[in-house]
């Protein structure tokens, strides 16, 4: 049997040819994405609490993002299928775009973020790739949510690929929202850093 | 009824709005964003949306504000508390209805307890000393569990993000209440507007801050909050929103109001 199978073979090769690189994912232990979210979380609640002046507490913030959050693999699953329709270009400026949004975005926010706090819960297994680990954020003087924490190893690391509260998660809802505006723009991905550029321009006024 | 009059006038901007147009056979990727976003109503939607928008700005977004300013918080939670208590016969009848024997007895004992210990269900005993939490369930949600699909994504201006199943269940259980059958006269009935007000107010501003962040930081909310509802539905539906949450789906078309008509989410 051996034509049917190099044929299969052949299309599995040509199937995988045609998928976007993905970065090299591995099975994602629930003990470890725990722990780097504690870790991560501390952190970052060590700055959002920190005294220090806003620009001193948005850089560190900048910082921890930057090597907790998987931005590219998240950046490229939000933009879904118009990754392929943009440029080099525009991927490249959009993963730049989509860094400095996360981070002007809770920059925006750190006097309300003043006094959070959080407690770990539960760490499940949710695919072969990935964990969700389970938080519940206090602040003062608002009830206390639960915020999930999907982990998945990019490159032997732990990496945040997404948040989900209330069922609901970031990273699906805001690749509906993206692709709406870009349909909404002519389906031009132009139309999507054009309004991103602008929202940058908003929060650091 | 202010819902059939909704739902005719409705119908009559659905015809000058138009449907949307499905992208091309070929453009497979974009055919199938198109099924799973469900709205092929989207034009009409999307002016609902505006007009939720405008109604929101000048009425129900002020009223929350000046709500939880004036308000303190131990009284605000428990208004929470009391108005979830009187959900709690529908909660029940959907936990039976849904063959949910064990949470239909939490639903039962909270019930029990809260309306007596609890003083009128102000304070939530049953959570704070027994550890029974609550939980929704609406009869959308029972719906959605004996396999009626959802049908198309709907907005309409106060009810907010729907869809045909949930506009159903949001009635039904409107109607089924008790506290719609029992008692008579002006007193039975300024209780039944107070508890309306009261809910409104209540639901809008339990999602002020999270429409304020949906508004401040979304390049297009209308989706947001249509990707937003349909996956939180989902969670609800499936009964994995951790009982711990903070009664999230209040202004997502799951709250069960006294007269047919909803807070809207913005």
């Amino acid at each position: 049997m051996t034509p049917p199978r190099l044929s299969r073979r052949t299309l599995f090769g040509a199937a995988l040819l045609s998928l976007p690189a993905l970065p090299a994912l591995a099975q994602m232990d629930p003990n470890r994405a725990a722990a780097f979210i504690q870790a991560t979380g501390q952190e970052l609640v060590g700055v959002l609490n920190a005294n220090a002046p806003v620009e001193r507490r948005r850089a560190a913030v900048a910082e921890i993002l930057r090597r907790s959050v998987d931005i590219e693999g998240t950046g490229r699953f939000i933009l879904g299928r118009w990754w392929r329709a943009a440029s080099p270009a525009e991927q490249a400026e959009f993963l730049r775009l989509f860094e400095e949004v996360l981070i002007r975005n809770l920059a925006s926010r750190f006097g309300e973020y003043q006094g959070v706090q959080f407690a770990l819960g539960r760490a499940q297994q949710r695919t072969e790739d990935d964990a969700l680990v389970t938080t519940v954020v206090q602040r003062p003087g608002s009830a206390a949510f639960t915020l999930d924490w999907r982990v998945a190893e990019v490159n032997g690391q732990p990496r945040i690929v997404d948040l989900v509260a209330e069922g609901a998660s970031l990273r699906l809802t805001q690749r509906s929202e993206y692709s709406a505006v870009i349909q909404r723009g002519g389906n031009q991905v132009g139309a999507l850093l054009n309004a991103m550029r602008q929202q940058i321009a908003q929060l650091s006024r | 009824m202010r819902l059939r009059s909704a739902l005719l006038s409705a119908a009559l901007l659905l015809g000058l709005a138009g449907c949307a147009t499905p992208p091309p056979a070929t453009d497979r990727e974009a055919l199938q964003e198109f099924r799973a976003n469900n709205d092929p109503l989207e034009p009409f939607n999307r002016a609902m949306f505006q007009v939720n928008d405008a109604i929101d700005m000048v009425a129900l977004r002020p009223a929350a504000v000046v709500y939880r300013t004036v308000v303190p918080p131990p009284l605000r939670t428990g208004i929470r508390n009391a108005l979830a208590n009187l959900r709690a016969p529908t909660v029940l009848a959907n936990d039976i209805l849904q063959a949910q024997p064990e949470r239909a007895f939490r639903t039962a004992a909270r019930f029990a307890i809260n309306s007596t210990l609890g003083l009128g269900g102000l304070i939530d005993v049953a959570e704070w000393q027994f550890g029974l939490p609550g939980h929704r369930e609406d009869f959308g949600q029972t719906l959605a569990v004996w396999g009626l699909g959802e049908g198309p994504y709907l907005f309409l201006p106060v009810i907010g993000p729907s869809n045909p199943r949930d506009l159903v269940g949001l009635t039904v259980d409107a109607v089924a209440s008790p506290w719609n059958w029992i008692g008579q006269g002006e007193v039975v009935e300024a209780l039944r507007w107070a508890r309306f007000g009261l809910t409104i107010l209540d639901t809008r501003e339990e999602v002020l801050d999270t429409l304020d962040e949906v508004r401040r930081t979304s390049l297009d909310p209308y989706s947001t909050i249509r990707s937003g509802y349909r996956q939180r539905r989902r969670a609800e539906i499936s009964n994995q929103a951790g009982p711990e949450l903070p009664s999230p789906s209040t202004g997502f078309g799951s709250v069960i109001p006294q007269t047919p008509a909803d807070p809207g989410p913005r």
